[in-house]
């Protein structure tokens, strides 16, 4: 009860909305570097995992295999335990963090990619091929154009969730919202925690909005 | 949306829907520079150390340690009471798992109904009500404020009242999936065929009826895969919670990274591994199940 009531009113000084502001921002950067390098890893792998990219199917499938295994074994680590390892290897920096944030995500947009080029219409595809079109060709005029809208979509959804992602990233001692919050726990100033999670709820929800449209605008 | 009648049918499907999305994707590759910007120069990137040769063999050690090839003792991985003792914790992280879904489950089930818009505005052909509608809002509110706060934050505010073991990771998980799978359930449930509910409806069922035999069991089948792939989700971050909540491998994993007893932590991923794919593999056979049998 005394720390229901310690919530209220929540800490709107300019000084420390300033703060608060700062801090989202950081959280934001950390989040959308962490998401472009999982895509430039994500995307590559999960057109050899859709098995399209070699003429001899043996190979192709081969080859889509072992992405699948690559890319599995990203995702089954959580992000901030490859934090935690990545720190103790090279040692606490911005681009350890990204790289922890990138694997699991990487891992994540490589699959559904995957998922969403095999699952295109196959019409459009035999069609290039009777043609004449190389594999390569079929991927590129036939496959990405179709799946690209779908692909777009899952990664501004995945956006969201590395908000929250990047938000954590505090434990191993980077800075944002999740740091100051562990801050303000740390000195029972639960009036600041409770300013810093509404700002972390309303990064969320503005970019759950974004997505969403996003994502009506491309199915429509 | 009004538009004009299009020359070719080819032209619209390409042209008109990349409006919006277009612009976004402007906008992010714009946001993406700025963050990379602002990564690189004005924080402690790191860039530098990526190319100096004593980040890497710094790096190799650690591979090393974790292997245990310079340690004089056995490697804790090759010991049995080492793994008997871990698999312990491994265990108290699954029943802590096992407990977050059984209590996301629990408060989704009485409150995602609600939480629909066509339940609380009548399309379904229910009576749209005042409290209907304020519970709606009420619900999706709720919803989005416990999914927008990352589990590990919650687990820190939680600590406060709960002692630490099992319970507050398990509590602290429970609360951000609650908001995860309380919205996808509501939309399920905004997305279902009217028919079968307007069908009870018109043969003179009740709000009660209608809900409880026709809503209901249609949805349930979602819920439940929504909520086993959750599993997933939340096996991965057991261990995560662990750091702060003090229960299971998360300790653990903690104490020997601190005491640099780096055999113990290879050990530690070692089951950790084994709860993730365990825990996928069971996932997906009772998914398989849920939507066959149902």
């Amino acid at each position: 009860m005394e720390f229901l009531k310690s919530l209220f009113p929540p800490e709107l000084s300019p000084g420390f909305l300033s703060l608060a502001l700062s801090a989202s921002w950081q959280t934001l950067a950390y989040a959308v570097a962490g998401i472009t390098l999982a895509v430039l890893v994500g995307f590559p792998m999960g057109v050899i995992s859709s098995g399209s990219v070699s003429a001899s199917p043996r190979t192709g499938f081969g080859l889509a295999v072992a992405a699948r295994f690559i890319l599995a074994a990203m995702r089954s680590i959580h992000e901030l335990v490859w934090a935690v390892l990545f720190v103790a290897a090279f040692g606490l920096s911005s681009l350890t963090v990204i790289l922890a944030l990138a694997l699991p995500y990487g891992g994540i947009l490589g699959r559904i990619y995957g998922e969403l080029l095999q699952q295109v219409p196959e019409g459009p595809l035999r069609a290039l091929r009777a043609s004449g079109a190389s594999p390569f060709r079929v991927l590129l005029y036939g496959r990405l154009p179709m799946a690209l809208p779908d692909m777009m979509g899952y990664t501004f959804y995945r956006l969201e969730c590395a908000i929250r992602s990047a938000a954590i990233m505090s434990f191993v001692g980077i800075r944002g919202l999740g740091y100051e919050i562990q801050l303000s726990l740390n000195d029972l100033l639960f009036d600041q925690v409770w300013t810093l999670l509404l700002f972390m709820v309303g990064m969320v929800v503005l970019v759950d909005l974004w997505s969403t449209r996003v994502r009506r605008s491309l199915v429509s | 949306m009004i538009q004009s009648a299009p020359t070719s049918q080819v032209s619209q499907v390409r042209r008109r829907p990349m409006t919006f999305a277009r612009a976004s994707l402007y906008a992010f590759v714009v946001l993406a520079l700025v963050s990379w910007g602002y990564i690189l120069l004005a924080t402690d990137s790191g860039a530098p150390d990526v190319v100096s040769a004593k980040t890497w063999s710094n790096a190799g050690n650690f591979v090393q340690q974790l292997i245990g090839v310079e340690s004089s003792n056995r490697p804790a991985y090759l010991e049995v009471d080492r793994w008997l003792a871990t698999g312990r914790l491994a265990l108290n992280t699954l029943a802590m798992s096992v407990l977050a879904i059984v209590l996301t489950g629990i408060a989704v089930l009485p409150t995602f109904l609600p939480g629909a818009r066509n339940v609380s505005n009548g399309d379904l052909g229910g009576v749209p009500s005042r409290p209907g509608a304020v519970l709606y809002h009420a619900v999706r509110l709720v919803f989005t404020l416990t999914r927008a706060v990352p589990e590990l934050v919650w687990a820190m505010v939680i600590v406060f009242f709960l002692s630490p073991g099992i319970l507050p990771g398990a509590v602290a998980l429970a609360v951000h999936n609650y908001g995860v799978v309380g919205r996808l359930s509501a939309e399920v449930v905004e997305n279902l065929e009217p028919g079968p509910a307007r069908a009870l409806r018109a043969a003179g069922a009740s709000n009660l009826q209608m809900l409880l035999y026709s809503i209901f069991p249609q949805a349930l089948p979602h819920f439940l895969t929504y909520l086993l792939y959750r599993w997933e989700v939340i096996i991965r971050t057991t261990v995560v919670v662990g750091f702060v909540s003090a229960g299971g491998l998360g300790r653990e994993f903690r104490l020997s990274l601190s005491f640099f007893h780096y055999t113990d932590l290879a050990l530690l991923i070692m089951w950790y591994l084994i709860l993730v794919i365990g825990v996928d593999l069971l996932s997906a056979w009772l998914r398989r199940v849920v939507t066959r049998g149902g």
